[in-house]
C-alpha cells in the first residue's frame, strides 16, 4: 500500500543532475522545432507564436516566430511561457497569433473537419481555407445572459462557454495533406488564453478524433480531459525546464559575485568562536555562541526534544506539512545517531522546500493579487516569482536584486507585479517602505505621510528610495502629508514636505552607502537607480542585509528574532550580536545560500531542544536567549496543507478566476489557477456580496486559514502575524467545511484506504495517530479508541468494498458563470446551489458500513481537532 | 522596564491635551442608549430617490426623477416611494440621513470599504470594520455567543483590520446551512457530536496533562473548551427559525426577512453587532447595482424592504429590544436621477440617504434636503466620519477615542462627530 505521493516526490535529484536532464530535453524539443519536415515521435504538430503583429496580419503572421515547439495534436489549452534571460517569465503580446502545421497522409474519401476555438482562427487544407471562426467580442456591462449549456451532437465532447464550432465535410484524394491553423489568441479586452482550440476530423460514421498522432484523442469528455490535463502538465514542467536551462548564463555571473563578496569578506575579521565545556549540549558553532550567552546568565540549555517530535517540527519548518506515517517509517528506518542529520537532509532538498517558504515572504513583501478588478495596493501575483526563486535554490541577494529590478511579466508572476501598487498615489513609496522593512530592517511607514515621530527618517527619505525606484523625481502626492484643518488640532507628528515637492533619487542611509563598488551584482533593468539601489542593499559593505535576513530565518525556526521585533530595529535590543554577526558571516560567505544558513540552524543543539514553556508574548530570559525555541503553533497555511496532506487529499477549490469565459482583460481579472498549496489562495474579494461572484470551494479554504490569521488583503507588509488562538479557531476547524472534509472517509480519503486493509485495529488505530501526530497513541487514547472501534470492526467492509476506488469527482464547478454574466439570476442560482453541495461535502463511501465508518470518522475528527494537531512539537 | 512606544505616545499625547479638546465635547455627544446595532447593508447602491428620498417622477428615459410615485408618512413632511408602505407607517420611529456623501462614485468595493470602515484605505494601515470595532470596545455581551455575526459574504470591509483576528466575525451566506464553523457538519447529529466531544475531551486533557507548565498549550486548551461552548445548544437555537410562531415568520417575508427574524434573535442572544446583507440579486438580476434593465424589478426588492423592515421594527418592539438595538440601514452609494440607455442608473455618491432607527434615534426626522430631483445636496452635508460617528454615540462607542495599530494612533472615526437632530 502506498501513503501518499509526497515522499515519492522527493526523488529529484540535484539541481546539476536535472539540468543534464533538462538540457536534453530542450535540446530535443529544438532540434524538432528547427525544421518543419522533422518531427518528433508522437509529437507530429509544429506549433509557432509570433507576437506584435499588425491587425491585418492576425491571420497571417509575417516575420520571425518568437516561440516554437511541438504538439502531440491539434488541442491547445495552454502556451508555453517566455522567459527573459534572467529566466523571469514575460507577457507576450497581445493578441499573439498561433500557427499550427502537420502534413497527415489520409485515404481517399470524405472527411468531417471541426474548428473549435474562442476567437477569430482559420484552418486550412493544402493551402485552401476550410474553416473559420469570428473573434471573440469583449464584455462591457457584466448583463449578459448565462450562456444556454451547449448539448451539441451527443458524440461528441459539448463546445464549452464561449467557443464556437465550425463544421464543414469535404472529399480528399488520397495521399499526403498540409494541415495548418492560425488562431489569434487575447487581444484588447480578451484573457490571453486558448481555451480549447482545437480541429478534430473524422470518415462519416465516426467519432471524431483531434488531428494528431497516434495518441491524438478522440472529441469525446473522457480522452479531452485526459489530453488537456497531461498537456497543461507536460507545459507546466516544460516551462520549469526551460526556464533552468536557459538561466546558466546568469547564474554564472551570480556565482562570480559570490566569489568576489567572499574575498571582501575575507578581509574582514570573522567572529570569534567562544569556547564551551558541555560537549553534550552542542552540535555546531551555533550552540556555542547559544551557549555562551546563558552561561554568563547561568541558565541551562533545555534538553533536546524526542526524535520524532523533531521530525514533526523539521517538516513543518522545512516542507509546511507534518509528516506523513510512511515519512515516519522512512525515518524510523534510519540509523539513530545520523536519523537527523538524515532527515534535515532530505528536507532542506525536498520539493516542498519553496511551498514552506513562499507565504512567509508574500506577508513580509505584501504580496496582494486581487481576482476582481483592481483595489487598492493590488499588485501583480509575484508569488510565481517566490516560488521559482526559492524552488530553483536562487542566492538570497538574487532574488532581492530582482525584486527591486521590477522586470518580466505584470500579471502573470514576475518581480514586475512587485512593482505594482493599484491605486496608490504614491506606489513606489509603498515599495520603498515594504523593502526597508523586509531588507533593512527599517520602518519607514510613518514617513508615508509624515516625518516619522520615534525614527530617524523625515519624510523626504522615504520618497527617496521611492524615487530610486521609479527612476525619475518624484512629486509629493496631495494626499501623503497631513492636512491641518483650518481650527483643527495640530497634528503631533511634523511635516517638513509640501505637497507637489519634487523629491530626487537619493539613497538616505549614509552609513550603508559606503563601500557601494564592493562586488556590485548582475544588473538585468534597465533603470539605472534600481540598479544602484540594489546594489547598495546587498552590497557586502551593508552589513545589516545579511544580518536582518539571518535574523528573520533564526526568528522563523526558533519563534523569536535575536533582535526584536525583526522588521524594526531602531531602538531595538540585540540579545546575542556575536550569534547575529556569525550567522550573517556564514550567510554571506556561502553565497547568500538559504539552504546553507538554514542547515546550520536546523543542525544545532538549540533548535532541536524542548520548546520553552514561555508565554512567547512575554518571554523570560531564558527565552529570549534561546535556551530552547519558543513555543509556536501551525501557521494558517501549515495548518490547512497538513490536514490535507495527513487526510492524503488534495485542496479543493476552483479556479481562482472570475472570468472563466476570457472576454475580460487579464489585468482586471487575474486568472490564479487552481491552488495546490494553501498559499496559492488569493482574497476573493466579493465586496459586492453577489453569490454568483463567489466561489464557494474555495471560500470553504480560505475560511479556514483567516480564522487563523492568514490575511485575504495584504495590502501592507507584515513580519509576524497576529494569530494567537482563538475560539473561532475552534469553530472554523471543528465545524468549517474544510475540516468536515479532511475528516470525511471518502473513498480518496487516506484514512478509507487505511480502514480497508486487512490489518488489526490497534495497528490501524497506531497508523492513525502516527500519520495525524506523528507519534504514538498514549495508552490511555488507544484504549479510548479501540472500544470505539471495536464494535462491528469485523465487518466493517461492505460488499462494495472491493469495488474500484473512484478518483477525483469531474470539475463540479459551472464553468459558464462569469463576469460578463454575473447580474443573470440563473448565475446567482447555480452558485448558491454549489454552495450548498460545498457544505455537504465529499460522498462518504460506500465501502465501509455507514455505522463503523462514522465512528472512524469520529477518531479521526477528535485527532484532527486536539490541540495538539496545530500545535509545533 | 522601558517604556513601550505605546505608552510614550499616549504620555505625549496627554501632555498636549489641547488638540485632544473634542474629547470633552465628544462624552456629552455620547447618546448611549443602544446596546446592540442591526446594520442592514442594501449591497449596491440602493437608490435614494426610489426609497427614502422621493422626488417628481422621470420617465425612464430622458426626464429625470424617481421611477415611483411617492406616498405620505407617518411623520409629518416625510414622503417615502410607494412600495415602501409599511415603513411609511412606521416614519415617526426611523430618522432618514438624506444628504451622506463621498467621492467614491466608480467603484462598489472601495465604496463599501469606506461605508463599512469610514476610511478611505491608506495602504499603511488596515482599517477596522464598523462591526469590529463595536466588538472590539462593547466585547460580547456573555461568553457563549460571538460579538459581531455577518449574513453575507466575508471580505476585507467586514474584517478587523489592524485589530487582528479576535475581532472578527462569524458569517453565514444561507440560513439553512447556518454560520460557517459554528454548525456541524449536516451529518453530524446530536449523538454524534456529543461522542466527538468525549473524544476530544480526552485527548485534550491528556495533551494538557502532559504539557500542564506550557502557556501556549494552556491557551490552546482553552480556546478550544470555549469555543465548542460558543457553539452550544443554547446558542445554536438561536438559529433554529422554526422555534418562532408561523405568523412571525410570515410576516417578515423573503429570505432577507428571515434574515432580519434571525438578527434579532442573535441581538436577543447577545450579540453586539450584526451585519444583515440584502443579497436577493436573482429578484431582478442587479440586486441594487440597478444599471440597464436591472430597474424594471427594482420595485421588487423595494417591496422586500418594506416589508422586512417594517416586522424587524415591530418584532424588536414586542421584544422590548427596540428601544436598546440601533438598526442602520446603510448602502455605499444612491443613484442619479437620470436614464442609461437602458432605462438604469448609474452611480451617485455625492448625495443619497441612510435611514437610523431604534430607541436611540428620535423619530420622525429627516436630515438634510437635496434638490427637486435629488442630484445635490441643499443643506446639511453629512460627511461619511459623522456618519459613523451617529453610530457609535448611539451605542456608547466614543468615537474620538484611539485605537493602537502598533504605535500608530488611530482616532474610531476620522474627527467625525454625531448628526445633530438624529439621536434622542
Amino acid at each position: 500500500m502506498e501513503y501518499g505521493s509526497v515522499w515519492e516526490r522527493q526523488t529529484v535529484g540535484s539541481k546539476r543532475r536535472m539540468k543534464c536532464i533538462i538540457r536534453l530535453i530542450a535540446v530535443s524539443i529544438l532540434t524538432a522545432g528547427s525544421s518543419v519536415s522533422t518531427t518528433t515521435e508522437g509529437h507530429p504538430v509544429q506549433v509557432r507564436i509570433f507576437e506584435g503583429q499588425p491587425e491585418k496580419q492576425w491571420l497571417n503572421p509575417q516575420g520571425l516566430p518568437t516561440s516554437e515547439y511541438v504538439e502531440p495534436a491539434f488541442a491547445f489549452v495552454r502556451i508555453p511561457a517566455r522567459f527573459s534571460r534572467n529566466a523571469l517569465p514575460v507577457d507576450r503580446s497581445t493578441p499573439f497569433s498561433l500557427e499550427a502545421t502537420m502534413v497527415q497522409t489520409l485515404k481517399r474519401g470524405e472527411y468531417r473537419f471541426r474548428l473549435r476555438s474562442k476567437g477569430l482562427a482559420v484552418f486550412l487544407v493544402n493551402g485552401e481555407p476550410l474553416l473559420h471562426t469570428g473573434a471573440q467580442q469583449p464584455n462591457k456591462a457584466a448583463h449578459d445572459a448565462l450562456p444556454t449549456a451547449s448539448v451539441g451532437d451527443e458524440s461528441i465532447r459539448a463546445a464549452p462557454p464561449a467557443h464556437q464550432d465550425a463544421v464543414r465535410r469535404v472529399s480528399l484524394d488520397a495521399g499526403e495533406h498540409h494541415f495548418r491553423l492560425v488562431a489569434v489568441i487575447g487581444g484588447k479586452g480578451l484573457a490571453p488564453f486558448p481555451g480549447e482550440l482545437s480541429v478534430s476530423m473524422a470518415r462519416s460514421g465516426e467519432v471524431e478524433r483531434v488531428i494528431g498522432g497516434n495518441n491524438a484523442p478522440l472529441l469525446i469528455d473522457a480522452d479531452w480531459e485526459q489530453h488537456a490535463a497531461s498537456s497543461k502538465r507536460r507545459h507546466h514542467f516544460e516551462d520549469i525546464e526551460r526556464r533552468r536551462a536557459s538561466d546558466d548564463l546568469v547564474e554564472d555571473e551570480w556565482r562570480a559575485r559570490h566569489r568576489r563578496v567572499r574575498a571582501w569578506m575575507a578581509s574582514r575579521p570573522a567572529p570569534e568562536i567562544p569556547a564551551h565545556g558541555d560537549v553534550g549540549s552542542i552540535h555546531n558553532d551555533v550552540d556555542r555562541f547559544v551557549n555562551a550567552k546563558l552561561d554568563e546568565a547561568s541558565i541551562a540549555p533545555n534538553p533536546a526534544i524526542g526524535d520524532l517530535a523533531f521530525l514533526r517540527r523539521l517538516s513543518l519548518d522545512t516542507a509546511g506539512l507534518a509528516p506523513t506515517a510512511e515519512q515516519v517509517e522512512w525515518y524510523l528506518g534510519q540509523a539513530p545517531d545520523n536519523r537527523r542529520a538524515a532527515a534535515i537532509e532530505r528536507f532542506l532538498h525536498g520539493p516542498d522546500w519553496a511551498d514552506a517558504w513562499v507565504p512567509v515572504w508574500q506577508d513580509i513583501l505584501a504580496e496582494n493579487p486581487g481576482i476582481l478588478k483592481p483595489d487598492l495596493n493590488n499588485t501583480g501575483p509575484f508569488r510565481w516569482y517566490l516560488h521559482q526563486a526559492f524552488s530553483d535554490g536562487y542566492s538570497f541577494d538574487r532574488l532581492v536584486v530582482e525584486l527591486i529590478e521590477m522586470e518580466g511579466s505584470l500579471y502573470q508572476g514576475a518581480p514586475a507585479g512587485f512593482g505594482v501598487a493599484s491605486l496608490n498615489d504614491a506606489p513606489m513609496a509603498a515599495k520603498a517602505d515594504i523593502l526597508g522593512q523586509a531588507f533593512l530592517a527599517t520602518k519607514l511607514s510613518c514617513a508615508r505621510c509624515h516625518d516619522a515621530p520615534f525614527h530617524p527618517f523625515l519624510q523626504k527619505d522615504l520618497f527617496g528610495i521611492a524615487a530610486m525606484l521609479h527612476g525619475d523625481s518624484i512629486a509629493l502626492p496631495e494626499s501623503s502629508t497631513v492636512p491641518v484643518r483650518e481650527g483643527g488640532r495640530q497634528p503631533f507628528v511634523e511635516v517638513t514636505l509640501n505637497p507637489g515637492e519634487l523629491i530626487d533619487p537619493h539613497w538616505p542611509f549614509d552609513e550603508i552607502a559606503a563601500g557601494l563598488a564592493a562586488a556590485p551584482p548582475p544588473r538585468n533593468t534597465a533603470v539605472d537607480s534600481r540598479h544602484v539601489l540594489a546594489s547598495m542593499v546587498v552590497s557586502p559593505a551593508n552589513g545589516r542585509f545579511a544580518q536582518v535576513v539571518a535574523n528573520r530565518v533564526w526568528q522563523r525556526f526558533l519563534g523569536r528574532g535575536i533582535v526584536e521585533p525583526v522588521d524594526d530595529w531602531s531602538g531595538a535590543s540585540v540579545a546575542n550580536p556575536e550569534l547575529l554577526a556569525y550567522l550573517a558571516r556564514e550567510f554571506v560567505m556561502s553565497g547568500y545560500d538559504l539552504k546553507h544558513l538554514s542547515g546550520l540552524i536546523l543542525r544545532s543543539h538549540t533548535y532541536q531542544r524542548r520548546p520553552m514553556p514561555d508565554d512567547p508574548s512575554a518571554p523570560g530570559d531564558g527565552a529570549k536567549l534561546f535556551a530552547g525555541p519558543l513555543r509556536r503553533h501551525m501557521s494558517a497555511e501549515q495548518l490547512v496543507d497538513s490536514l490535507h496532506a495527513v487526510a492524503g487529499k488534495a485542496l479543493d477549490s476552483e479556479e481562482l478566476n472570475l472570468n472563466p469565459l476570457g472576454d475580460r482583460e487579464l489585468r482586471q481579472f487575474l486568472n490564479m489557477g487552481t491552488p495546490r498549496r494553501a498559499w496559492e489562495m488569493t482574497a476573493l474579494s466579493n465586496e459586492r456580496d453577489r453569490p454568483s461572484l463567489a466561489l464557494p470551494r474555495a471560500q470553504a479554504v480560505v475560511d479556514l486559514l483567516s480564522a487563523f490569521g492568514w490575511r485575504q488583503s495584504r495590502q501592507s507588509p507584515l513580519s509576524v502575524r497576529d494569530d494567537d488562538p482563538s475560539p473561532m479557531q475552534t469553530l472554523a476547524l471543528a465545524n468549517g467545511s474544510t475540516g468536515t472534509r479532511v475528516a470525511r472517509l471518502s473513498d480518496d480519503s487516506f484514512f478509507t484506504r487505511l480502514a480497508l486493509e486487512d490489518r488489526p485495529l490497534e495497528e490501524m488505530i497506531d497508523i492513525v495517530f502516527r500519520q495525524a501526530l506523528t507519534r504514538l497513541p498514549t495508552p490511555s487514547e488507544r484504549e479510548l479508541m479501540q472500544d470505539l472501534l471495536s464494535p462491528g470492526f469485523a465487518e466493517r467492509i461492505t460488499h462494495n468494498g472491493s469495488d474500484e476506488v473512484r478518483t477525483g469527482e469531474p470539475d463540479k464547478t459551472d464553468r459558464r458563470v462569469s463576469w460578463a454574466n454575473h447580474f443573470d439570476p440563473k448565475s446567482t442560482l447555480i452558485r448558491m446551489e454549489e454552495e450548498r453541495k460545498v457544505r455537504i461535502g465529499d460522498p462518504p463511501t460506500s465501502r465501509l458500513t455507514a455505522d463503523f465508518r462514522e465512528r472512524f470518522e469520529d477518531m479521526v475528527w477528535a485527532v484532527l481537532n486536539s490541540p495538539e494537531f496545530s500545535v509545533i512539537p | 522596564m522601558r517604556p513601550t512606544r505605546r505608552e510614550v505616545l499616549q504620555g505625549a499625547l496627554a501632555a498636549t491635551a489641547g488638540p485632544l479638546a473634542p474629547l470633552a465635547n465628544a462624552q456629552q455627544a455620547l447618546n448611549g442608549k443602544a446596546d446592540a446595532c442591526i446594520y442592514v447593508w442594501l449591497g449596491g447602491g440602493a437608490g435614494h430617490i426610489d426609497t427614502f428620498d422621493p422626488k417628481r417622477r422621470g420617465d425612464g428615459k430622458d426626464v429625470p426623477g424617481s421611477y415611483y410615485d411617492s406616498i405620505p408618512t407617518a411623520a409629518r413632511d416625510i414622503r417615502l416611494c410607494e412600495h415602501l408602505p409599511r415603513l411609511a407607517d412606521r416614519m415617526d420611529r426611523c430618522a432618514l440621513l438624506r444628504t451622506v456623501s463621498h467621492d467614491l462614485n466608480s467603484q462598489h468595493g472601495a465604496a463599501s470599504n469606506l461605508m463599512h470602515t469610514g476610511r478611505k484605505p491608506s495602504g499603511t494601515i488596515l482599517y477596522p470594520s464598523v462591526g469590529s470595532i463595536v466588538s472590539h470596545e462593547l466585547g460580547s455581551k456573555s461568553d457563549d455567543v460571538p460579538p459581531y455575526v455577518v449574513m453575507g459574504y466575508p471580505n476585507i470591509m467586514r474584517d478587523a483590520g489592524f485589530l487582528g483576528a479576535g475581532s472578527g466575525y462569524v458569517y453565514l451566506t444561507q440560513i439553512e446551512t447556518g454560520p460557517t464553523g459554528l454548525n456541524p457538519a449536516p451529518d453530524v447529529d446530536g449523538d454524534r457530536q456529543k461522542r466527538r466531544q468525549i473524544l476530544l475531551g480526552r485527548m485534550r486533557a491528556d495533551y494538557l496533562a502532559r504539557n500542564d507548565n506550557d502557556a501556549v498549550v494552556r491557551a490552546k486548551a482553552e480556546v478550544s473548551e470555549q469555543g465548542f461552548r460558543m457553539a452550544g445548544e443554547r446558542f445554536m437555537d438561536v438559529f433554529r427559525l422554526d422555534q418562532e410562531a408561523s405568523t412571525v415568520r410570515e410576516s417578515y417575508g423573503s429570505d432577507f426577512g428571515q434574515r432580519c427574524l434571525l438578527a434579532r434573535r442573535l441581538v436577543q442572544a447577545g450579540v453586539r453587532f450584526v451585519e444583515v446583507s440584502f443579497n436577493l440579486n436573482f429578484l431582478n438580476g442587479t440586486g441594487w447595482d440597478v444599471h440597464q434593465d436591472g430597474i424594471l424589478k427594482q420595485h421588487l426588492l423595494i417591496q422586500d424592504l418594506d416589508r422586512a423592515l417594517s416586522a424587524l421594527l415591530d418584532d424588536l418592539d414586542r421584544h422590548r429590544l427596540f428601544d436598546r438595538t440601533l438598526v442602520v440601514v446603510s448602502t455605499e452609494f444612491g443613484r442619479p436621477p437620470d436614464f442609461d440607455a437602458y432605462g438604469g442608473r448609474g452611480h451617485q455618491a455625492d448625495a443619497f440617504s441612510t435611514l437610523f432607527s431604534g430607541g436611540a434615534v428620535r423619530g420622525g426626522v429627516a436630515v438634510g434636503t437635496t434638490d427637486e430631483i435629488g442630484k445635490t445636496i441643499v443643506d446639511t452635508r453629512v460627511a461619511v466620519p459623522d456618519y459613523f460617528a451617529t453610530i457609535f454615540a448611539a451605542l456608547g462607542v466614543d468615537f474620538a477615542k484611539n485605537l493602537f495599530s502598533n504605535d500608530r494612533p488611530v482616532p474610531i472615526t476620522d474627527q467625525g462627530r454625531p448628526v445633530a437632530g438624529v439621536l434622542a
